[in-house]
């Protein structure tokens, strides 16, 4: 049963919505339910023809030689693209909001970068043809030493994935290898805590597993437009990613989407739409190119596996006083969005909850693996899972209730947040509260009583000093942690010299005549 | 090349057509030959059917079962004589794999798949199958054995003796996407009971190697014994005997090898 707290809720919602608790129809429903939802690939065109691409066999290989001639005379074929055939044969997601370098070709050049990566592309009359005639492509592949391990591709020497970034790292704000959150004097807070507990989290990567695969069909139309059937849950990005490839203005293109048949951010790397529009240019027919279910499972990007170390520092009356994170997002052979991930993770570091010392380092690194995408609150969603793994564990290390220990730690309204804004609207106490009593979780009286609203700010509402990077003391090497006891005071490194005043905030490009920081962008050009 | 379709009415003429084209590849439910054409294997070029009712046969009535192989999952799950292979027939695919994938088919789906087989191989069942020089009966072992060379070979039937009591015949199927997962792996016995001692003990596993085959130093642990903690103690323990499993993303060889033994175990000693 759904219940709206007006209580806390009061000024965030107009009462003339009345939706939230009701059984509503979704739009779409009756399309759904009668198998009328028209979708991309429900449009079979006079003349049609069917693309295909061959996929690299490695994971990691230079091209010696790509012979496609006995693939051109096959049966059926109309055509057969290549790298040179592509108007601008590289490029990056993100570059449509000047965020990242463009690092990835629509058919790869010189070499492959992850097993699966397309090499060529066919047009032919139907999708056997455009099979049969890839099975007579030859592609001499020298094969190079491949890294699918984030931290391995961190070390010296390891190979080089994507050139446009050498250090197999994205690189952030023109400058850094990461995105770093800085707040307070987290070694130093460790230093004194009563309890350390540092662990390791990893995940694995996860398709969307969409029920309609990948796909579109673009046909030449009139003035010399093409018009676009796609599965994309990102129209207008997809345009606009056509028309830099395609290097034509996006007024060229009139695209159609509408129904996705499952998208979780699966469909919004333009995949297939590009190729498809170039095939119907240089043939001037109708291109249907649509991923067949392994290559959805195999190639299609998924999202991004993530390894997560999280040191929390902690007092024995159950107060978290340091929390310092480091992340490593496979992004995988090409960016694609996991740049933006890494953002997002390090913007919402360190969960909702009041730390007054907290150090994030997350890193966006290129391996020989399939290039990850968007996927369904994606930079958090594993991130929360280890931070709230991470509070299980702390509560049991204290020897608190895991309800009580979150209801203490959460933010409430005024605190101030670790990238510096003030928190406001918060509600986890609530949630906590409300969770616990429908679970029947005992709490007791005093955290019953506690509120988001009360006994925030203040204190909690001041920017800790922050030490400059170059005086930080030197990380403490890891100590033995095989119980959760804090260890031996002996071990301990010497307090360190008093923080420095925090630093001045960057400069940032002046926006619209207001100078402003996007804790997204940074120094974003305009 | 088109891809062809050829269906005949009679089994002799699919047959004929099937030993003649080594493109060519017979089309049951086409759970596995739709997904391969539509996944681009160009090594099929004609698709071969039949349209013989005697392939969608179910002869359930006697002490020895025959079952046509076109029989469908669907079809077994409806008949009441067939409540024994109920748990085998209801552990494939969803309802729409199992509206279309047939018996014969099962017979040549590839680990993970292929668990009908296993029970199947249990139950010691003979395979009817239209060669290209006339019909003729092949224990099933045999002819998983030569499986890679039986794809023109038409299966007709597949027959068996019925269990003589309900609890002589056990299936489990460990998946780890449940209700329509593939096998991790899959385990059949048939253990007929003659006064308090198996005689004929057979045990079959799925994912245990390239196709289903028996267990047989379980098989030798159980006969002429008590099915009792001992006997299945040891059975349990050589269960791995013989097997040559292979990694695939549902586990790795190791992990089948560790495990098998421990199910073994649960599904002789009745244990959810």
């Amino acid at each position: 049963m759904l219940e709206l707290r007006k209580d806390l809720f009061a000024d965030e919602r107009d009462d003339n919505l009345k939706e939230i608790g009701k059984g509503t129809q979704r739009q779409d429903m009756l399309g759904h339910v009668t198998g009328t939802s028209p979708y991309f690939d429900d449009h079979k065109l006079q003349g049609m023809l069917h693309l295909k691409v061959v996929r690299s066999a490695h994971s990691h290989a230079r091209l010696r030689r790509i012979d496609t001639s006995e693939a051109e005379r096959s049966q059926g074929v109309r055509r057969v693209i290549r790298a040179t055939d592509v108007p601008r044969n590289l490029n990056t997601l993100l570059s449509l909001i000047n965020f990242g370098k463009d690092d990835e070709p629509s058919l790869a050049v010189d070499k492959v970068r992850y097993k699966g990566e397309p090499i060529v592309a066919i047009v032919a009359d139907s999708p056997r043809e455009a099979f049969e005639a890839i099975a007579k492509v030859k592609i001499d592949y020298e094969p190079l030493p491949a890294v699918f391990d984030v931290e391995e591709a961190l070390k010296p020497g390891a190979p080089v994935v994507n050139e446009v970034y050498p250090k197999n790292t994205f690189t952030y704000h023109e400058t850094y290898d990461r995105q770093q959150l800085r707040f307070g004097d987290a070694d130093r807070a460790l230093a004194t805590a009563d309890h350390v507990l540092e662990q390791r989290y990893q995940m694995s990567p996860i398709e969307h597993a969409p029920t309609e695969t990948n796909g579109s069909i673009a046909a030449p139309d009139t003035n010399g437009r093409y018009i676009v059937y796609t599965s994309t849950q990102a129209l207008f990005f997809s345009v606009d990613t056509c028309a830099k490839i395609l290097d034509v203005p996006s007024n060229t293109f009139h695209f159609i989407g509408g129904t996705v048949g499952g998208g979780f951010g699966g469909k919004v790397d333009t995949l297939t739409e590009p190729l498809c529009i170039l095939g119907a240019m240089l043939t001037g027919r109708p291109v249907r190119y649509v991923f067949g279910r392994e290559e959805e499972m195999q190639y299609g990007p998924p999202r991004g596996a993530e390894r997560i170390y999280i040191k929390d520092g902690v007092m024995r009356d159950g107060r978290v006083v340091a929390r310092k994170v480091r992340a490593y997002f496979d992004s995988g052979a090409y960016t694609r969005l996991s740049s933006y991930a890494a953002v997002k993770c390090a913007a919402h570091l360190p969960g909702p909850y009041t730390i007054p010392n907290v150090h994030g380092d997350v890193y966006c690194v290129f391996t020989n693996r399939t290039p990850a995408t968007a996927m369904r609150g994606f930079g958090v969603t594993a991130m929360d899972f280890a931070i709230e793994c991470q509070m299980d564990k702390l509560a049991h290390l204290v020897g608190m209730d895991p309800m009580e220990f979150r209801i203490l730690n959460a933010y409430r309204d005024g605190d101030m947040k670790a990238h510096r804004r003030e928190a406001k609207n918060t509600a986890l106490i609530e949630c906590v509260q409300v969770a616990a009593e429908k679970a029947k979780w005992p709490l007791r009286e005093e955290f019953k009583r506690m509120s988001s609203r009360k006994d925030g700010g203040g204190i909690r509402a001041a920017v800790p000093s922050t030490p400059r990077e170059s005086h930080a003391p030197p990380v403490t090497p890891s100590q033995p942690r095989t119980t959760y006891d804090r260890a031996p005071a002996a071990s301990r490194e010497p307090p360190p010299p008093p923080p420095a005043p925090p630093s001045p905030p960057r400069p940032s490009a002046p926006s619209h005549g207001a100078t402003r920081f996007s804790s997204v962008f940074g120094t974003r050009r305009r | 090349m088109p891809v062809t379709v050829k269906t005949f009415t009679s089994t002799h003429d699919a047959a004929a057509a099937l030993s003649s084209d080594h493109s060519a590849r017979y089309l049951g439910g086409g759970t596995l030959v739709m997904r391969a054409l539509n996944e681009g294997d160009i090594s099929i070029s004609t698709v071969v059917r039949a349209s013989d009712q005697a392939m969608t046969r179910v002869d359930a009535s006697g002490s020895r079962i025959t079952l046509g192989a076109g029989v469908t999952f669907a079809r077994i799950l409806a008949e009441r004589d067939l409540a024994f292979l109920h748990a085998p027939a209801r552990s494939i695919g969803g309802p729409a794999v199992r509206n279309m994938g047939t018996v014969g088919g099962n017979l040549f789906a590839p680990v993970p798949y292929g668990d009908f087989t296993v029970a199947m191989l249990a139950l010691d069942a003979v395979v009817s199958v239209q060669g290209g020089l006339g019909g003729r009966e092949i224990a099933l072992e045999e002819f998983l054995q030569s499986r890679d060379r039986q794809a023109g070979t038409l299966v007709l039937a597949i027959s068996f003796a019925k269990p003589g009591s309900a609890d002589a015949f056990r299936y489990r199927k460990i998946a780890r996407i449940k209700p329509k997962g593939g096998a991790v792996i899959t385990l059949a016995a048939h253990l007929p009971v003659n006064g308090s001692r198996i005689v004929g003990a057979r045990v079959a596993l799925g994912s245990m190697a390239p196709t289903p085959i028996r267990a047989r130093a379980a098989e030798r642990a159980l006969e002429g014994r008590a099915l009792d903690a001992s006997a299945i103690n040891s059975a349990a323990s050589a269960a791995v005997e013989g097997t040559s499993p292979g990694d695939n993303a549902l586990a790795s060889a190791w992990y089948r090898r560790e495990i098998v033994g421990v199910h073994l175990r649960r599904l002789l000693s009745g244990q959810e």
